[in-house]
């Protein structure tokens, strides 16, 4: 037994004594205090009584002054023990006679007091007066001590100590027995919540007690461990559903994609809430429709069987579906009840209760959880509420998956973009600088080109070998053109001004390897080294569209970079191969060396404008116009490279079947029979020169001007002169006073007089009809002589 | 002589003021001790109603013979009443001059007419009061001797009893009582 319950059954047996006890104690009190009050007037009255009669017997010793008589009469007090004294007192207060005769001196009052009866703390007091007929003769002092009244209590006091005790006897046994009716159902009651509270048993239930208000303490109780019970359940179910909302997402945290977030959340919910079937279905707001993304693993044979197996498509009807699309959660406790297709159809395969959940991303249903049961009503409120948690966080977990994919995307997209502005950056400033370049050295090479022409046409005695030589300083000088026009066109798409010609490769190859023999075959032997060369040159080789030049000068650099990679030496290999990869055949050309061959970062970077991985000696702009031809020309390039073991460099072209179509003006050399007057305006001495010695070697008069300033004087002066210029030659760029300035002078003077712009840049003004006002024909530099001849005769014609 | 004292001033509490009284009061002399006993006399004996002339007639007090009280017997009387009836001292020279009277104060003088005067007196209802040696068994009813500096009474029951008066028991107790058979003095 716990002190607690000794503790109730003491209580209740405290209680009883302790009421009745008091109950007794004041019973007793007031009769004690009745019966003291009482006894005390009985007393006064037996004292009062006994007093007059002595005082009546003591007139006569009073009046005739007998003191002794008077002692005599007071004597008479002897009979009561309780009367410890007595005095007589004379009328004016004086002692006369005291009793009994030993008392000693003092006391008693010396004198007398008025009548009446005093209590002391032992003692009575009486003062009886003493009369005889009417008068007053003197008071009769009476002292009673108190004995008899403490001797009543001390009666009393053993009477009520009895009685008590026998009451508290009879109330502890009375009590004894009664307080087990109430404390045996506490007692149970206790001991029923403990083995409650000891064993976690919800189970167990108190007993009913008879006594009313016990009865119901004890259904109250069992009441509350109904309550307990059925919380306890819920609480377990609740953390068991939270574990497991937690375990989902934290495995969905992981998963990166949709459809393995998907198969995650539905092998979960089968293998732990559980249920029978489950699938994820996205919705695709263009068909309307529901295709099924995702089947739980168990749920595979039934999905077949209910036609809901993967890429499936589900219609949406008005039901379920319908109402889950508008956000809410749709909870079907019979499906077979219901008249709608898909819950029918979820009926087919044995299942009766349906739930579905939307999948809500910023307030868009894009897709709905759905799970199911073979019971009817197997979803419980909380079951609906788990399921309704968890499709917010596979919906979050599914959104962040594509704002990760199009965050991945945007910055490839955005690295990509970055890339291709840098590049094209610094290719614009490439071809700022190219385009200076290249105005400069077709200034410089237009005396060159012009004499070579001059003097092939003209000087029919030049020896084989000098008209070879000449030959070749005009197609060096060409393709210096070509070269100077590419460098700053390089970077561009294939441009409309772009001349394609029927090439065959093989040609161009052999004249590409004459060309540059002395860097493969020359510089290597003068230091020691053996470049050896392999050619292997496909028979029949299709021809190519191309730009021949750029070809060139592209197997060119090609040549250089496998001889520099090589330089300890090496066989460089040369090859055409025609490939019929892509239906049409293609021709592909190979640069092979056993060099040094690239890394990784070298391979990936090699083809970047101003890359060069030699150092002083390169421009880094080499395999950059390699690829931009490439690119030009639509064709491929394809780099085999591996460090220590070389490198193979594959050009790639679609092979051209197509009948010849020319877009070349050959040269036709015409002359021009008609003697112009010509004003030439430019601000190069060696340009002028060149162009007035030719053309007049035509039989042309020409003035020539230096600066645009001069020109346009020239013209104003021989124009006032009253006879005028044929046409007009001017270039371009000029300081202060240039090519449009004058055409726009000599068009307002004479706007019928002709004009000819020569520019470094008349390919682009050509291309982009860009052909400035009042300028009749554009052409570029160097000028070509017979390019110059036609243009004088059509425009004089 | 502290009960002489106290004796004195009950006395004097009864006939004058209390402050004059306790201011300073010369010990009671033995007839004014002896006029208060013949007053007391008047309450503790009780008188037939023949023995008064009238129902309004007063209660006499007498002195026959030589008046040794002086003016202590009329202070002591003085404004009191017996029975209802004021009370009167009055004094005879002889006993023939007795009229009616209640309480008779025999001097020594009249001694030696002692048994005459107590014949005289003889259904009259006269209280005979004596103070002088060898007045016992004379017919005087009260005898006040002086005994030890006390005075105290001697009471003749008989002869009381023989005029018709009822002496009270209470003042037979402190009295002597003079027995017919016995021999008293």
């Amino acid at each position: 037994m716990s002190a607690r319950v000794t503790s109730i059954r003491g209580k209740l047996m405290t209680m009883n004594l302790l009421t009745s006890g008091v109950v007794l104690l004041i019973t007793t009190a007031a009769f004690f205090a009745y019966d003291v009050f009482t006894f005390r007037q009985a007393i006064v009255r037996q004292l009062n009584t006994l007093g007059e009669a002595i005082a009546a017997n003591s007139t006569a010793a009073l009046a005739f002054d007998n003191p002794e008589d008077a002692r005599v009469v007071l004597s008479a007090f002897k009979a009561d023990p309780h009367i410890v004294a007595a005095a007589l007192y004379d009328n004016s207060g004086k002692l006369f006679a005291a009793y009994p005769a030993s008392l000693p001196a003092g006391a008693l009052p010396a004198r007398s007091e008025s009548a009446g009866y005093r209590f002391g703390h032992t003692e009575l007091l009486g003062f009886v007066p003493v009369t005889e007929g009417h008068r007053k003769l003197g008071v009769l002092l009476v002292k009673s001590d108190l004995g008899a009244i403490y001797e009543r209590l001390r009666l009393y006091a053993v009477i009520a100590a009895f009685v008590i005790a026998v009451s508290a006897l009879v109330a502890y046994l009375l009590s004894h027995r009664l307080q087990q009716q109430l404390s045996r159902p506490i007692l149970r009651l206790a001991e029923t919540a403990r083995a409650v509270s000891d064993r976690q048993d919800y189970t167990v239930r108190a007993a009913s007690a008879d006594a009313h208000e016990l009865d119901v303490l004890t259904g109250a109780f069992n009441h509350m461990l109904t309550q307990i019970q059925q919380s306890e359940g819920r609480l377990f179910a609740q953390l068991a559903r939270l574990s497991l909302l937690q375990h989902i997402t934290r495995a969905i945290g992981d998963r990166q994609d949709l459809g393995s977030i998907c198969q995650v959340v539905l092998r979960s919910l089968e293998e732990n809430l559980p249920i029978d079937f489950g699938c994820v279905c996205l919705h695709d707001a263009a068909t309307q429709s529901l295709a099924v993304n995702t089947v739980g693993p168990a749920s595979h044979a039934l999905a077949d069987e209910l036609g809901l197996a993967v890429q499936s498509t589900v219609p949406i009807d008005q039901n379920g579906l319908a109402r889950c699309l508008g956000g809410q959660l749709v909870y079907e406790p019979d499906v077979r009840e219901m008249q709608a297709p898909f819950p029918q159809r979820i009926a087919k395969g044995g299942l009766r209760s349906l739930l579905i959940a939307p999948l809500i991303v910023e307030n868009n249903v894009f897709g709905m959880l759905v799970a199911a049961r073979r019971q009817a009503q197997a979803f419980s409120s909380p079951d609906c509420e788990f399921l309704k948690h968890l499709s917010e966080h596979v919906a979050l977990a599914i959104h962040q998956t594509q704002l990760n994919g199009a965050l991945q995307q945007a910055y490839d997209d955005l690295r990509q973009t970055q890339h291709t502005v840098m590049q094209q950056e610094r290719l614009r400033a490439l071809g700022q600088m190219a385009s200076g370049i290249a105005h400069d050295i077709n200034n410089a090479i237009s005396p060159v080109s012009l004499y070579t022409e001059s003097l092939l046409e003209r000087e029919p005695n030049l020896s084989e070998r000098a008209r070879g030589y000449l030959g070749t300083i005009q197609r060096a000088i060409e393709d210096v053109a070509s070269t100077v026009a590419r460098m700053r066109e390089f970077y561009r798409q294939r441009e409309p001004q772009l001349t394609l010609a029927r090439i065959n490769f093989n040609q161009t190859i052999e004249q590409v390897l004459g060309l540059t023999k002395p860097r493969w075959c020359d510089l290597p032997q003068q230091r020691g080294i053996d470049v050896e060369l392999r050619t292997e040159l496909a028979a029949n080789l299709p021809d190519v569209m191309g730009a021949e030049g750029e070809i060139r000068d592209a197997l060119t650099n090609l040549i250089f970079n496998a001889v520099d990679a090589m330089p300890e030496g090496g066989t460089l290999t040369v090859r055409t191969v025609v490939e019929d990869r892509q239906q049409t055949p293609q021709v592909c050309i190979e640069v092979a060396d056993t060099g040094v061959g690239m890394d990784e970062e070298t391979r990936r970077r090699c083809l970047e404008p101003f890359f060069t991985t030699k150092g002083e000696r390169g421009t880094g702009l080499g395999l950059a116009m390699v690829y931009g031809m490439i690119q030009r020309h639509s064709a491929e390039l394809e780099i085999d490279s591996e460090t220590g073991k070389g490198t193979t460099m594959r050009l790639i072209f679609p092979a051209h079947t197509e009948a010849f179509v020319s877009t070349l003006r050959l040269p036709a050399p015409q002359l021009v029979t008609r003697r112009l007057r010509i004003l030439l305006v430019d601000d190069d001495p060696m340009l002028i020169k060149s162009l007035q010695d030719t053309l007049e070697a035509d039989g042309h008069v020409i003035t020539a001007t230096n600066g645009g300033q001069a020109g346009i004087d020239a013209f104003k002066s021989v124009h006032k002169g009253g006879s005028a210029f044929s046409i007009v030659v001017t270039d371009l760029g000029m300081p202060q006073v240039d090519g449009r300035k004058v055409a726009a002078a000599i068009k307002g003077i004479a706007p019928r007089t002709p004009i000819i712009l020569l520019t470094g840049w008349g390919q682009r003004l050509l291309a982009e009809g860009d052909a400035p006002p009042h300028v009749d024909r554009v052409l570029s530099k160097p000028p070509r002589l017979h390019e110059l001849r036609a243009a004088l005769a059509e425009l004089t014609a | 002589m502290a009960l002489l004292r106290a004796l004195g001033l009950l006395l004097l509490g009864s006939s004058l003021a209390a402050a004059q009284a306790l201011a300073a009061s010369p010990a009671p002399s033995e007839y004014q001790v002896k006029a208060v006993f013949l007053f007391n006399f008047s309450q503790f004996v009780e008188w037939p109603p023949a023995a008064f002339a009238g129902p309004a007639a007063p209660f006499v007090i007498g002195v026959l013979g030589r008046d040794p009280f002086g003016a202590s017997l009329d202070e002591a009387v003085r404004g009191e009443t017996a029975n209802g009836r004021p009370l009167v001292v009055r004094r005879f020279r002889r006993l023939e001059d007795v009229d009616n009277c209640q309480i008779l104060f025999i001097d020594r003088s009249e001694g030696a007419r002692l048994e005459e005067i107590v014949a005289g007196l003889h259904h009259r209802g006269t209280l005979t009061v004596t103070d002088f040696e060898g007045s016992a068994r004379r017919g005087a009813m009260i005898g006040l001797i002086n005994e030890s500096s006390r005075i105290r009474l001697r009471i003749d029951v008989a002869a009381a009893r023989a005029a018709g008066l009822v002496i009270s028991s209470k003042l037979l107790r402190p009295a002597q009582i003079v027995d017919e058979t016995a021999g008293g003095g």
